[in-house]
């Protein structure tokens, strides 16, 4: 029966994320407008704060806000600092943790409405005949330091030096104010507010410039590139600090055919080319978000396993490959599907 | 160094004080003029019930007390009401914080965060002879896990209530040009076609009448002036206070009660949709070239030439 519904990863997976932007984006209005406060307030994706019917919201609003309003004031008043000035910034990293524990950054690949919507859109890029422009690994290496950068720039330093007056007091939450997922999760609520740049200031101005410039950059981006702004996406930083201390696993053994093969590097919707050259613990790079692609589309039995706990819940397989394949080829091109849009000769 | 941080607190201290000064005097004369409309001085009566100076309704004006960090502690101050205490509902109802009565004393009441945290409805309540009057107000102490404060909103705490459908969850504030809802009720039940009234300390004042299930939609007025920032509600954003009344009477006594919370700009304040898209596009259009298929070149690999 479950066979019947999702045949693939792929398809449950899609399931998942389309469930899960419902609860990040409306959950809120479906489960009660009080529903926010009571899950976890520091979710492993970016479910945004600023969506008036989101049901939860990111742990990134929450770290900003601890270092501005807490750390940051208490770090002034440096005698006066006791454990308790830390102790929500540590309840919510505690809090954080445990959802993270289950899932990994399964979060980035599954839940994040971020995530979904990029895929979306590529999918619509597909139908629309749109070119698949990959990172090179050369490219790769290059954007991978920029979400350590956004990390420790506008989610922990600018916030913290606002705490302590170092910085102008707009800057307390400033990744918010770039987060695409906050114009994104909002205008899918039909809420306007958040694309309106704010005016009141010129940090304001420009930071508000610059987040729906980078919007707009990635919905377009989306159509041809495979997940734009998850590359350079702070909480996938974040999450990569943990990746290490969750029992959900991405498991790749040693395979001789591998240098050869390369369909799962293909298939990686982040461009991981590690996946196709390494195994062990360098296979499971930090820009992993867990989507089981590659495992989908490894040809090899068990060479590509998700494991939690160490036991098996998703493996590579020869036939699932045959199958997966005919539906879909590891960059997500649709087959015998209809395109609405094909390329003019 | 020392000298310096010396004057400063003279300074601060001076300020404040002719600041407080200055506030107070004004709004004592106006609001002992204000309550005469009750027929009894409520303030002399009780040494509480601080008067307010924009509304005559009975009010709870509530402040987060000590270092913003802490924010275990909230004062409330009755104003415009003679009671001797305030009732705290916690979102938790079966909690033993779930209903408390915190004691009065000159500087207003003191509630503590529970562990249960959450929303909190607050109620002051005055009888005297065939009048009674109601002041709430909600307060929110940021807590995760906190229990669905739904059940605490609609319990039954007074004869005629005024509750909102729902109060601003985390992250949320009553806004200028917002509607809201509130349901009116008497023993519980609606009360269809009950008039309302609206005030805001800005001034503005209206009079909405409560549908068939005793629903009224409250559209927050946009009534803040240029020139004027009013108060500060919440990171640093100008704020202003609203009340909505309404007034029933049954078995010969009359019932008054009144919410009160505040509220905060429009949402477009400061805000420009056309720049927001002019930027939006911007950024669209470097995109653009992404979605163009590229020709193969000379020196492309044999993949890169069937990507082409």
């Amino acid at each position: 029966m479950l066979k019947k519904i999702f045949p693939t990863l792929g398809r449950f997976r899609f399931t998942v994320q389309i469930v899960m932007l419902f609860v990040t984006v409306y959950g809120g209005a479906l489960l009660g407008s009080y529903t926010v406060d009571r899950i976890s307030q520091a979710l492993p994706s970016l479910a945004c704060a600023f969506d008036k019917q989101t049901a939860d919201h990111c742990i990134l609003i929450v770290n900003q806000h601890q270092l501005h309003h807490r750390i940051g004031e208490a770090l002034v008043k440096a005698q006066e600092i006791t454990l308790k000035v830390f102790v929500p910034t540590l309840i919510s990293v505690a809090t954080f943790f445990a959802f993270f524990f289950v899932l990994n950054k399964a979060f980035c690949g599954w839940v994040c409405p971020m995530g979904t919507v990029q895929e979306l859109l590529y999918r619509i890029g597909r139908r629309l005949g749109r070119p698949l422009n990959r990172f090179k690994p050369d490219n790769v290496e290059r954007v991978r330091p920029v979400k350590w950068l956004l990390l420790l720039v506008l989610v922990l330093g600018l916030p913290l030096a606002a705490g302590m007056g170092y910085a102008a007091n707009e800057l307390g939450d400033p990744y918010c104010q770039v987060c695409p997922s906050r114009l994104a999760t909002t205008l899918l609520t039909a809420d306007t507010e958040q694309i309106a740049l704010r005016t009141g200031t010129n940090i304001n101005f420009f930071l508000g410039a610059l987040g729906n410039a980078m919007f707009g950059f990635v919905v377009i981006a989306a159509l041809a590139v495979r997940q734009p702004f998850c590359r350079i996406c702070p909480l996938l930083s974040w999450n990569a600090m943990f990746q290490k201390l969750s029992p959900m696993r991405l498991v790749k053994k040693q395979y001789d055919k591998c240098e050869k093969c390369g369909v799962c590097e293909k298939a990686c919707p982040m461009d991981i080319h590690e996946i196709g050259r390494e195994h062990g613990n360098k296979a499971f790079h930090e820009d992993c978000t867990l989507c089981g692609r590659c495992a989908e589309y490894c040809p090899d039995d068990d060479v590509i396993q998700i494991r939690f706990f160490g036991i098996r819940l998703f493996g590579s397989s020869r036939d699932y490959y045959k199958t997966r394949v005919k539906r879909e080829s590891p960059e997500g091109m649709p087959k015998n599907r209809v395109i609405w849009l094909k390329q003019a000769k | 160094m020392k000298r310096n941080q010396l004057m400063l607190g003279v300074l601060l201290a001076i300020t404040s004080a002719s600041a407080g000064a200055a506030e107070s005097a004004p709004s004592a004369t106006e609001s002992m003029a204000a309550m005469a409309h009750s027929g009894h001085d409520h303030a002399a009566m009780m040494g509480m019930g601080k008067p307010m100076s924009w509304t005559a309704y009975p009010t709870l004006k509530v402040k987060s007390s000590g270092e913003s960090r802490e924010r275990m502690v909230a004062i409330v101050v009755p104003q415009n009401i003679a009671a001797d205490g305030i009732d705290a509902w916690s979102n938790n109802l079966i909690d033993e914080n779930g209903r408390r009565r915190l004691p009065l004393d000159m500087a207003g009441a003191k509630l503590d965060k529970p562990t249960s945290g959450g929303f909190h409805w607050l109620a002051a309540r005055e009888e005297q002879d065939s009048a009674v009057r109601v002041a709430s107000s909600v307060y929110y102490y940021g807590e995760r896990g906190a229990a669905n404060p739904t059940d605490m909103f609609m319990h039954q705490k007074h004869e005629l209530e005024i509750v909102p459908q729902p109060y601003p969850r985390e992250h949320s504030r009553y806004r200028a040009n917002e509607d809201w809802k509130f349901l009116v009720r008497f023993n519980g039940q609606p009360l269809p076609e009950q008039k309302i009234v609206l005030e805001t300390s800005n001034g503005s004042r209206s009079e909405l009448i409560s549908d068939a299930q005793g629903v009224v939609v409250v559209s927050i007025p946009d009534d803040f002036k240029a020139e004027t920032e009013g108060k500060k509600a919440g990171h640093g954003r100008p704020g202003a206070d609203f009340v909505l009344a309404a007034e029933h009477a049954d078995g010969g006594k009359n019932y008054l009660t009144a919410f009160n919370a505040a509220y905060g700009k429009s949402a477009f304040d400061q805000r420009s949709i056309a720049m927001g898209l002019g930027f939006t596009l911007l950024g669209m259009l470097g995109a653009v070239p992404l979605l163009r298929h590229r020709k193969a070149k000379k020196n492309d690999a044999p993949e890169q030439k069937a990507e082409a």
